[in-house]
């Protein structure tokens, strides 16, 4: 890849990564504030004091939910963890539909502002694949971020993986109404080399639905 | 002329310095850097090439003009012995009549006579013979003159002729205006004790003959003068018999001298001079068509075609040299930026995944704590209901959870200033306040290891415009490095400070093993490492020097075996780097 | 029956004293040392059954404390207390000799599990 790419591709990087730790820690800093508001909802009734036995159940409640919070963190942690350390490496063995739920659980707070949920139709079956995850992220992620900003509110992106051949096939579905006059730009230029580079290719159908192809080991670097 | 030196002394300096005159191809530093080596190679060719050929000419000159130089000697050689011969021809002639016939015979005006016209048939171009005796008179006579009797006492020739017993004279006009010279001969009459003279005047002509049948060019010109300059054969450029020669003449004090003399025209003349032994005569060989002029100027019109093209030639095989080469070099240090530029990203990359698992990991703790105790509010509310005693105990408990709350916002937010900043690259930065953050995400392993962490950091440190982002990572690794080599128990100690107007400094100072002198100047080499396989890939320190060198700063390291290794980053207030 | 003996190693006051008196609800008997030294002194005196054992601990390195453990007494169980990503830390513990791992936060219903069967293994050995 050329030396302009080669930074631009870089920057796209930087800017991907920043984007997904911005957006985690909003969901961290979340369940943080729920924790600490809870812990404090309890210290407020115990303060007041007015009906010690009714209270026990509220207060049993308060906690499992602070437990529960306390466990979404240490598991949201646990995705940001993995995400990370696939940029260790350049190319390594990986699984596709493990690395898409991590993209997605990272990202599904910044698709819940406009309350576009993500549905799965993963297949079970998937042979890993030997290529670069970290770069399969940020070519995804960047369709799937255009297509939350052109969706409407409550619509629905599904994503799919399928087996082909020597490859593995991704598609992302929007499922719901554009927005009128909408279209986000993405660099499917530079998109296009990666995923070449990758030894794979990506096209769009007519019904908007973008396709990502990735053979099962991508010869190049 | 103090211009023009001035002008090549500018020029030159230029060529190797490039200034204004290379500027806009110094933005091109390849292109300057190909137009130095050519300029410097044809230079250096061009010198050697102009003194051989400077040489040779030279050299082939002077071989033609030897050469030239020598035929001409040969010549000069020749014709001078020919009239030498001549000369002693005649002489011996006379001496042989002086020696067969007595002067008594001689005197005999019909002996005179007769003997007189019998050489005249052998010998051409005699005009007269005349017996003088010793007295000087002219006793008797044959030939077209009025001169018996005449009185040679006075004469300067009689003179000579008894001191050397020959006598060979200048031309001069005579019978019918035609130009002659004379010739005689004393002969001793020993048992007289007397002598009688014999003389004899010869035409000019057959000496003329003598000296033209050397064979000339059409510019050159052979004739004889005497002592005097007096023409004694006609020349052909410079005058007829009896007329002054008025060029310069040296008499050559060995027998011939040939001179090279400049003319006011283009060409050089040649002027050989010979003396005629046994005569007053100098022979003049003056040579204008000197064929060694000529020759060189064909060679000068060759050689310089030869230049040219081995110039050509030359400047086209260093352009095509020199563009093949700096191309490469080109190349090969986008190359090496291009390498630089991947181990740099994967390095970033990498640290953010480090940066993760190092957040995760903090986290823990505080979320560990937040689930035990609030575990425990459970189990006591479980146990024992909501009671009036537990309540204070709930409440420490619950006041304990917000602490960790806060823990746990504090290491997010590192997070997320960390996100934000993979945007920014240009910033005015406190570096303390960037070290401090630094040795926040060091914290744990610092205390974990029960090193001892000195802060001096100067209040007030002018801030710098420059990537946070990149400096905290030249500050990680340093850090990083300074952790490992103490592994437990030591002393860091960071220090800040402003070095001068320009400039801030951050020292990073730990007391641990040291780094051997021979180490010391490979530290900051890519890829060396003296950690095991496995552990670090040994670029971090060769990124950390790229970064603060991109930054227009500097970074050193002092150390000594078993006191420990100090890191000095400087940097520019003003960064005007990338 | 005797209740279990345990020692809690942990740095994190905060974290120990919460989940040592958790464990005391449950009938454990608890004592706690936030650091290597303290944790050998109270091995050497207390004599637990299950050590619980936070590797990351200032002074020696964990995994030295627990093969010190393991020196004084082979019997002495040890559990180690481990964040997300020590996974070499996790199987160095296991190759010199600790029973089990558990991760923090700490499920407590799971903790009290491995502490019973590293407290039965110890009673059969």
């Amino acid at each position: 890849m050329d030396s302009q790419y080669e930074n631009e591709l870089r920057t796209l990087q930087m800017r991907f990564i920043g984007k997904i730790i911005a957006v985690f820690t909003h969901e961290i800093k979340n369940y943080i504030a729920i924790i600490n508001e809870s812990t404090g909802l309890i210290g407020d009734m115990m303060k007041l004091g007015k009906s010690p036995e009714n209270e026990l159940p509220v207060y049993l409640d308060i906690i499992h939910s602070i437990e529960d919070y306390i466990e979404k963190t240490t598991g949201h942690f646990r995705y940001l963890n993995r995400f990370a350390h696939r940029m260790d490496a350049p190319l390594s063995s990986f699984h596709i539909n493990e690395s898409l739920e991590e993209l997605i659980a990272l990202i599904n707070r910044f698709a819940n502002q406009k309350r576009i949920s993500f549905k799965q139709g993963y297949d079970n079956d998937m042979p890993p694949v030997y290529g670069n995850p970290s770069l399969l992220q940020l070519i995804i992620f960047t369709f799937v971020e255009k297509n939350i900003m052109e969706l409407e509110q409550d619509s629905t992106i599904i994503m799919q993986t399928a087996v082909a051949d020597k490859s593995v096939l991704i598609t992302i579905i929007p499922n719901g109404k554009r927005v009128e006059g909408s279209s986000a730009p993405i660099p499917t230029e530079l998109l296009d080399i990666i995923i070449k580079e990758l030894g794979g290719n990506i096209s769009q159908d007519r019904g908007k639905n973008t396709v990502i192809m990735l053979p099962l080991t991508s010869s190049t670097a | 002329m103090k211009n023009m030196k001035q002008k090549f002394s500018n020029l030159l300096r230029d060529i190797f310095h490039p200034r204004e005159i290379f500027r806009v191809l110094g933005k091109d530093r390849y292109a300057s850097l190909k137009i130095r080596i050519v300029l410097l190679d044809v230079l250096l060719s061009m010198i050697p090439l102009f003194i051989v050929i400077t040489i040779s000419y030279f050299w082939f000159q002077k071989i033609l003009k030897d050469d030239f130089h020598k035929q001409l000697n040969w010549e000069i050689q020749n014709t001078k012995q020919t009239i030498e011969f001549f000369v002693d021809e005649r002489l011996s002639v006379l001496r042989f009549i002086t020696s067969s016939y007595t002067y008594e015979q001689l005197s005999d005006q019909k002996i005179l006579t007769e003997t007189f016209a019998r050489f005249k048939k052998e010998f051409g171009g005699l005009v007269d013979f005349g017996i003088i005796d010793s007295s000087g008179i002219q006793r008797s006579y044959t030939g077209p003159y009025n001169l018996a009797g005449k009185d040679y006492s006075t004469q300067e020739w009689f003179q000579e002729v008894i001191i050397r017993s020959y006598y060979v004279s200048d031309a001069f006009t005579g019978y019918r205006k035609i130009p002659h010279f004379a010739v005689a001969i004393k002969r001793e009459v020993p048992e007289k004790g007397t002598f009688w003279i014999l003389r004899a005047t010869i035409n000019i002509d057959t000496l003329q003959k003598y000296v033209n049948t050397v064979n000339l060019r059409s510019n050159d010109d052979i004739f004889i003068i005497n002592r005097e300059g007096i023409l004694q054969t006609p020349s052909k450029f410079h005058g007829d018999v009896l007329e002054k020669y008025t060029a310069p003449v040296t008499i050559p004090r060995q027998e011939i001298l040939i001179q090279e003399l400049q003319t006011s025209g283009d060409d050089c003349k040649i002027c050989g001079f010979a003396t005629i032994k046994h005569s007053p005569w100098i022979l003049v060989t003056v040579i204008r068509s000197t064929p060694y002029a000529r020759i060189p100027s064909i060679f000068r019109n060759e050689l310089f075609f030869i230049t040219m093209g081995s110039i050509l030639l030359g400047l086209i095989f260093t352009i095509v040299m020199a563009n093949t080469v700096v191309n490469r070099i080109k190349l090969s240090d986008q190359d090496r930026e291009k390498a630089v530029g991947q181990s740099e990203h994967a390095s970033k990359m990498a640290s953010i995944g480090r940066l993760a698992a190092g957040v995760a990991h903090e986290i823990n703790n505080p979320l560990a704590i937040i689930n035990e105790k609030a575990g425990l509010m459970k189990d006591i509310l479980e146990v024992s209901g909501n009671t009036p005693d537990n309540k204070d105990k709930f409440l420490s408990l619950i006041s304990g959870i917000a602490e960790s709350v806060n823990r746990c916002r504090t290491i997010t937010h590192r997070l997320l200033g960390f996100s934000r900043r993979m945007e920014i690259s240009q910033d005015a930065i406190d570096m303390n306040d960037a070290i401090q953050e630094v040795i926040g995400f060091l914290e744990k392993e610092i205390l974990y290891r029960n090193i001892r962490l000195e802060l001096n950091l100067q209040e007030n440190l002018p801030k710098v415009i420059t990537d946070k982002g990149q400096v905290q990572q030249v500050f990680l690794n340093i850090i990083n490095n300074a952790i490992d080599a103490l592994k437990k128990n030591g002393l860091i100690n960071v220090t800040t400070y402003a070095k001068d107007d320009k400039f801030i400094g951050i020292a990073i100072k730990d007391n641990g093993s040291g780094i051997p002198k021979e180490n010391l100047k490979h530290i900051f080499e890519p890829f060396y490492s003296t950690k095991e396989k496995g552990e670090g890939t040994g670029l971090g320190l060769s990124i950390s020097y790229g970064i603060v060198q991109k930054l227009g700063g500097t970074i050193l390291v002092e150390s000594e075996i078993n006191k420990g290794t100090t890191f000095s980053v400087e940097l520019p207030l003003k960064s005007e780097g990338d | 029956m005797a209740h279990t003996k345990v020692l809690l190693v942990d740095d994190e006051k905060e974290f120990a004293s919460a989940l040592a008196e958790r464990l005391q609800l449950r009938n454990y008997d608890v004592k706690s040392a936030s650091n290597a030294l303290e944790a050998l002194g109270i091995v050497h005196s207390f004599l637990p059954d299950v050590v619980l054992l936070d590797l990351k601990i200032p002074g020696m390195d964990g995994i030295e404390t627990l093969k010190a453990i393991k020196k004084f007494d082979s019997t002495i169980e040890v559990i180690m207390l481990t964040g997300h990503g020590d996974v070499r830390s996790v199987e160095d513990g296991m190759k010199s000799g600790a029973f089990e791992y558990i991760m923090k936060p700490v499920d407590i219903g799971e903790l009290t599990l491995k502490i019973n069967r590293a407290s039965q293994k110890k009673q059969t050995s």
